[in-house]
């Protein structure tokens, strides 16, 4: 059975395209993806691309023409089939006739196109369907054969309008047109290829006349209750850029992240007396936030799966540490990152951080110091939060959610002791980390604080 | 969720040898060998390319009048006329996998157009697009040149600025097919700073942030096919 290659739209507003050239030559032998013909509209030229397999039995157009979109250019079916319903530019008439032998069905591609052929022969397109090898030195031929496009006035002859009520021709972009502004198509002289009406066509033309107007509602009853004191109701606030970008990128993250979460809680006894020795050093002071991230990043370096970007159609895993920081502006809050946090000492994190953050705080960041971290974490301890759960800023795939340290009374060696301890929630997007790959990353984090003397090894 | 744009600096480069790298990267992106969008910004030297749309007569001098001033000659893929490529003008070829935006040609047209438009403003000139004119005109000059080729979806060739472009070179061929146009630059609107440098340091964040992409400045050497998804 043959099958009508059509003019595609490559655009939505794409009423005709010019066949550049043909790659495939009558005779030859087509699969479902090979480039049949370059076609340009606009300043644009791509592939037209066969969804259908066999052998190219006709050109209908030369290279060079002008096709709307949708109408048939070129026919693939068996070797020797007759071809027939061919040329409906050559041969208007056509239309008219009963069909003897049943047109080839109006083929196509939507139907037709394996679910996968989005990107249609991603796979089978052959290697090199640029001009082969070295461009042409020489200048004497332009490659197009040129031929001139159908002059847009004549049709009006050649294609009587259709009668009224008859199926008006006229381009999809023209009917998007038409029905947007309410023009009537009936009677209207296209001036496009076989009469077809196009978007030029509509210029100048009239509304149709508007349905008489609905009867006006009763006027609305007096407000039986009138507001009390100032009288405001509610104060609207316009959005800043920031609060817009936040909505729109934790939206982001709740509706198709796929998110779960993971809490530990650290025994910190051993890391408050490392950052008070440290500390009573007199060389800068180092907070318990510096030595979380310089812990978060050494942990994730041992864990690259936690250490990973989403991308939609793959998953890109890093290999340097860059961690993102959460911090609280007056506007709302912003992220800085600490690039290369795993080779950084806890001085430089601690000097870092605090530069950082104050000039997030005077929102004098510069946007390559606000993206690009491949994992972020949020501390609310200093607002007294024992734990809480952070929403992953996309594409990364996990956030810690540090709360306060808080002597707490645990079970240590047998005894009930005091002993400071600090809960930490990992929320992790479950399409690049799995549970337990969550869990053994927080566990090296844990014995890295529990231990911080890993922190140096 | 921000994908990457990778900017590629070439420098001043000969035409054959971009052409064959954009090419290969085209193919690569198509193949997933790619896994960013990139944007290749070039200077070439002087040449004369022919693009699918040409029509007889654009080119109305030998090709050895051509060579004799010392410009090369192409035939290429993409849509659209003859145009020049030289000096003092900044080419950028994006390979953008258009599924990853619109499935759609004449928008991907205006969004570059857009991209100009937008970069020469904040040169101080006010570009504008012509109906039915695909590129960027400044009254009733034009400024930049626009053709692209798509494969699969994704895209090759691209756009040409005029930043402080010798404009005598237009008079040898009919620029883009359009009898009497004529041609303009940066620098001859009085736009500022007329430098190719300067001019790619605006259009490249520009480009990114229209097309919703980070960008990030690429060494050319780099761009290794690569396959998209490592192991964990």
């Amino acid at each position: 059975m043959a099958t009508k290659v059509v003019m595609e739209a490559l655009s939505p507003t794409m009423e005709e395209g010019r066949v550049v050239e043909w790659k495939k030559q009558e005779g030859d032998t087509v699969a479902v993806g090979d480039v049949l013909a370059d076609v340009e509209t606009d300043k644009a030229v791509m592939e037209l691309v066969a969804r259908a397999g066999g052998t190219l039995l006709k050109h209908i157009v030369a290279a060079g023409a002008t096709v709307p979109v949708s109408d048939p250019v070129a026919i693939i079916g068996e070797p020797g089939e007759a071809v027939d319903g061919g040329a409906p530019a050559e041969k208007p008439a056509a239309d008219a006739k009963p069909a003897p032998a049943p047109p080839a069905p109006p083929a196509e591609p939507p139907s037709e196109q394996p679910a996968g052929a989005k990107r249609a022969g991603r796979e089978g397109e052959t290697g090199a369907s640029a001009s082969p090898g070295a461009p042409a030195p020489t200048a004497e031929q332009p490659a197009a054969p040129v031929t001139e496009r159908p002059a847009p006035a004549a049709p009006a002859a050649a294609a009587p309008a259709p009668p009224q009520g008859g199926r008006v021709k006229a381009s999809p972009l023209a009917r998007k047109i038409a029905a947007e502004r309410g023009l009537d198509l009936q009677g209207v002289a296209g001036s496009g290829p076989a009469g077809r009406i196009v978007q030029r066509d509509l210029d100048g033309l009239e509304r149709k006349a508007p349905p008489a107007a609905a009867p006006s509602p009763a006027a609305p009853a007096a407000p039986a209750f009138q507001p009390s004191g100032s009288g405001e109701p509610f104060e609207d606030v316009p959005l800043t850029q920031i609060r817009k970008t936040i909505a729109k990128r934790l939206a982001q993250s709740l509706g198709p992240i796929p998110t779960f979460y993971l809490t530990s809680e650290i025994d910190m006894e051993r890391v408050a007396d490392a950052r008070e020795a440290l500390n009573a050093l007199g060389q800068g002071k180092v907070s318990f936030n510096d030595i979380t991230i310089k812990a978060v990043a050494l942990a994730l370096k041992q864990h690259r799966a936690c250490n990973a970007w989403w991308q939609d159609d793959h998953i890109r895993y890093w290999n340097d540490v860059h961690v993102g920081m959460a911090v609280a502006i007056p506007e709302g809050l912003i992220t800085p990152v600490i690039r290369y946090a795993d080779q950084k000492s806890l001085r430089q994190i601690a000097a870092e951080a605090k530069e950082l953050a104050g000039r997030a705080r005077e929102r004098k960041l510069t946007p390559e110091e606000y993206t690009g971290a491949t994992f972020s974490v949020s501390n609310l301890g200093m607002l007294d939060i024992e734990e809480f759960t952070a929403i992953i800023n996309p594409p990364e795939a996990g956030i810690l959610a540090i709360g306060r340290m808080a002597e707490r009374a645990v079970v240590h060696g047998g005894a009930v002791e005091v002993r400071r301890r600090m809960r930490v929630t990992m929320s992790c997007d479950h399409r690049v980390i799995d549970g337990a790959t969550g869990a053994e990353f927080l566990k090296t984090l844990k014995a890295m604080l529990e231990n911080p003397l890993a922190l140096v090894w | 969720m921000r994908r990457l744009l990778k900017v590629v600096h070439l420098g001043r480069s000969p035409y054959a040898e971009v052409l064959e790298l954009q090419r290969n990267l085209c193919r690569q992106r198509a193949d997933g060998l790619q896994p960013d969008d990139l944007l290749l910004l070039v200077e070439h030297d002087p040449v004369f390319t022919l693009g699918r749309g040409t029509r007889p007569g654009s080119l109305p001098v030998p090709a050895e009048a051509l060579h004799a001033r010392g410009a090369a000659l192409y035939e290429v893929e993409r849509g659209g006329d003859v145009t020049f490529h030289g000096p003092g003008q900044l080419v950028g070829y994006p390979i953008i996998d258009l599924t990853m935006h619109r499935e759609d040609l004449h928008w991907y047209l205006r969004e570059l157009e857009s991209v100009l438009i937008e970069s020469l403003g904040l040169l101080g000139v006010r570009g504008e697009r012509s109906q039915g004119r695909t590129g960027v005109w400044v009254g009733d000059r034009k400024i930049a040149s626009i053709g692209v080729h798509v494969k699969r979806w994704v895209t090759l060739h691209g756009f040409a600025l005029n930043v402080s472009t010798d404009l005598t070179w237009f008079d040898l061929i009919v620029p883009c097919g359009l009898p009497g146009v004529r041609m303009t630059a940066v620098a001859a609107e009085g736009g500022a700073p007329s430098t190719v440098d300067a001019v790619r340091a605006i259009v490249a964040p520009v480009f990114a942030r229209r097309f919703g992409l980070a960008p990030i400045l690429t060494e050319a050497g780099t761009l290794r096919p690569c396959a998209a998804v490592p192991g964990a």
